[in-house]
């Protein structure tokens, strides 16, 4: 009985983190930082450590922390990340390096 | 490979600390991104479901993990693909937007309880 459930868990999870926000990250973090190791385990931590506290807390942590507070700081992430990737872009590339 | 800081002396603690960088930035975006992701519901009508939580847990961390690998792997393999430039300005975008998606929705789920209170 235990195979068959571990499948079917395996298989559900697998197909709804598809194409999920967090892969989308994970894919545009891996991409840009050349530190793949540092990604997979910084995103697999997290999603192991977010699911088991979704465990505990039986059923998501919107039960502790309004949604919305959650989704309004996971905007930030990305925006955060979003800006760091453009930045250098729109601000030419001799200007990484100045202090400013 | 990496280009942007191979000739400094200090290589190895400088790449150390991009290497914590990079993965302290990656935890924190995906795990407030999960957090409050509806799949965790799935997990636990399993675990109700079949009353085997730990096989339930098991389960959809190593779909995790492998999700995450799939996101590396292919962050990777698109990002040889394409000038990094490109690859970064593309990337820069789909996050802002997420981003930006984020926000509204979060933004919109507060009004509305705030007008039902």
């Amino acid at each position: 009985m235990i195979f068959p459930l571990l499948i079917t868990t395996f298989t559900t999870v697998f197909l709804a983190e598809l194409g999920d926000k967090t892969q989308l990250a994970t894919l545009a973090i891996s991409g840009t930082s050349n530190k793949p190791l540092a990604v997979f385990l910084g995103s697999s931590v997290a999603l192991v450590f977010a699911s088991f506290l979704g465990v505990l807390a039986g059923g998501s942590i919107a039960t502790l922390i309004p949604a919305n507070i959650l989704k309004m700081l996971a905007a930030f992430g990305f925006l955060i990340i979003g800006v760091k990737l453009l930045w250098p872009l729109t601000h030419g590339a001799e200007q990484v390096n100045s202090e400013h | 490979m990496d280009p942007l800081n191979s000739s400094s002396s200090s290589e190895d603690s400088n790449d150390q600390k991009r290497f914590s960088s990079v993965l302290i930035t990656t935890f924190t975006t995906v795990f407030l991104a999960e957090l409050g992701d509806k799949t965790q519901v799935a997990t636990l009508l399993l675990t109700a479901q079949s009353g085997k939580p730990l096989v339930v847990f098991v389960g959809s961390s190593l779909a995790l993990i492998c999700s995450s690998l799939v996101g590396v792997l292919l962050g990777r393999w698109i990002a040889t693909k394409m000038p990094a430039e490109r690859f970064n300005y593309m990337a820069g975008i789909l996050m802002v937007g997420i981003g930006l998606l984020l926000g509204i929705q979060s933004i919109n789920g507060l009004i509305l309880s705030h007008n039902a209170v």
